[in-house]
């Protein structure tokens, strides 16, 4: 059976997508985006020609995927376009799916209840009977398709057959979802597992994590790669630290999801929230703040940038430290010979025999109650 | 600034920032360095609180304590509430959720824990030990819990 996939990054008007100026298909779960989970399970379902269509500039590199930018064109459009390059070349089913949402749906047990139904468009739905924007469609049905591209996936003409979807369905269109999900994974409730190895029961770290020996990772966490867990730091209650985060001495993580290049400052408290590019949501208040403070909440650079800042520091630190000691010679000017500067009355002596205090002082020491 | 009480309330501004903390600083010195002072700081219109603010905020928390005085927070942004959880400041202050409830705190020796707690006499004023139902910290504070109908 020839599926094809077409996945869709792309907003819909209705709010802003993503989080903290990241994409929702781009977002990490686990170590892995949303958009790589989406296309590692078609593939799971013998889905392999998948072509992605996406309306962003920096577009993560996946392999064996067909990728379209729709870079200031409209991705839907390209997508109706590519619709009919699949239909010409043959295929036997169309998958259409907007990249956001994560779903856990069977598409084996989908493509066959859409050929069993003989119907043109198959809806997968949610058991409240909300469409989750996954489609199935015969080739031949072209107009349907642009139909659908119109309305941006979110409604189809009729008539159409819906599959009723039983699977775990988050929509991740808010910090609290992403949250949610990355609980209902570390208590099973959700198939996402994390990317990386589980070093101790409930706690998974990726080969090139940073924990150093005295934090306490406690489970169920997860610490992505090329995350730094620094001394005395607490990371605990299904929190996650996605790749490159850093987490400072003695800061607490707390239920909390840190977003890619993340770092916290120390002696911090993160709890019940999602913090990423320099803003926090607090999923107990219900607020997003901007913090631009990076003792509190900054941004790791990537690492060329942060070699030349190293280097950097390194270049003005020597000629600083050659000054200072040439500075500091001048300003000792001659040695003090080591008797004669023992043998000097003491300041505080020469002080006390000055005529500030009267000659009729008597200090006495008090012992117990002598 | 409101002096109608010998509790003065400060409105600290919009951004707090290392600048800016200075300048509040020297701006409420003469209130902190008073004998005794009641101060209430009203956090309602801060947009940017950073590290500098809350540094601020405990040296006037310190200098208060040192005269014997007390400085409350009261009306916080979410913005300052979030930084002062972020920072583990939040426990250090007394916090208020209004001005004016800060203001009355000074001169009411309610415990916060004890502000919500029915321990006043109930209605016929009969209370007996033996009947009465604890409630909370009601008895331990010297107040007579409400007697079950």
């Amino acid at each position: 059976m020839d599926v094809r996939a077409i996945a869709i990054v792309a907003s819909r008007d209705v709010s802003p997508d993503g989080f903290a100026g990241v994409p929702t298909a781009f977002l990490d779960l686990l170590g892995r985006s949303v958009l790589q989970r989406a296309v590692d399970r078609l593939r799971s379902f013998g889905i392999d020609d998948i072509t992605v269509i996406s309306e962003y500039g920096s577009v993560p590199t996946i392999q064996g995927v067909r990728w379209v930018s729709a870079l200031g064109q409209s991705a839907w459009r390209l997508a109706n376009k590519a619709f009919a390059e699949i239909a010409q070349s043959g295929a036997e089913s169309v998958l259409l799916t907007h990249v956001g949402p994560y779903a856990e749906i069977d598409y084996e047990d989908l493509v066959q209840f859409h050929l069993d139904q003989g119907s043109r468009v198959t809806a997968v739905i949610e058991p409240d009977s909300e469409l989750t924007g996954t489609f199935v469609l015969n080739p031949t049905r072209r107009n349907d398709a642009a139909y659908l591209f119109r309305h941006q996936l979110r409604t189809s003409r009729l008539p159409h057959s819906y599959y009723e979807f039983n699977g775990y369905f988050n929509p991740l269109s808010t910090a609290a979802d992403l949250r949610r999900l990355a609980v209902d994974a570390f208590c099973g409730n959700a198939e996402l597992e994390p990317d990386g190895i589980e070093v101790k029961p409930g706690v998974w770290a990726a080969p090139t994590a940073r924990i150093h020996k005295r934090a306490r990772v406690l489970a169920p966490s997860y610490i992505g790669a090329h995350a730094r867990v620094r001394a005395a730091a607490v990371v605990t209650r299904c929190s996650v630290l996605e790749h490159h985060a850093h987490v400072d001495c003695g800061t607490v993580v707390d239920n909390a999801t840190l977003l890619p290049n993340t770092s916290i400052g120390a002696g911090l408290d993160v709890a019940h929230s999602v913090v990423g590019s320099r803003r926090l949501f607090h999923l107990g208040r219900n607020v997003e703040v901007e913090i631009a403070d990076p003792k509190l909440v900054g941004t790791v650079s990537n690492a060329p940038l942060r070699l030349v800042g190293h280097l950097a520091s390194l270049a003005s630190f020597l000629p600083a430290q050659v000054v200072r000691g040439i500075v500091k010679r001048g300003r000792d000017g001659q040695p003090i010979s080591v008797p004669e500067a023992v043998q000097a009355p003491s300041p505080a002596l020469k002080s006390a025999t000055d005529e500030s205090f009267s000659p009729n002082l008597i200090i006495a020491r008090r012992y117990g109650n002598e | 600034m409101e002096t109608s009480r010998p509790v003065v309330v400060k409105h600290m501004p919009e951004r707090v920032n290392v600048k800016q903390a200075r300048v509040f600083l020297r701006d409420v010195e003469p209130l902190i360095t008073s004998d005794r002072p009641q101060i209430v700081f009203d956090l309602s219109s801060v947009k940017q609180l950073d590290a500098a603010g809350v540094d601020m905020l405990l040296q006037c928390m310190s200098e208060v304590m040192k005269r014997d005085g007390d400085l409350k927070l009261a009306a916080l942004s979410p913005h300052a509430a979030v930084i002062l959880e972020l920072t583990r400041t939040d426990r250090l202050f007394e916090i208020y959720e209004t001005t004016a409830d800060a203001v009355r705190s000074f001169s009411h020796f309610i415990p916060a824990a004890m502000r919500h707690q029915p321990f006043g006499l109930s209605s016929s004023g009969s209370s007996t030990a033996g009947s009465a139902q604890p409630t909370g910290v009601g008895p331990r504070h010297g107040g007579v819990p409400d007697v079950a109908a």
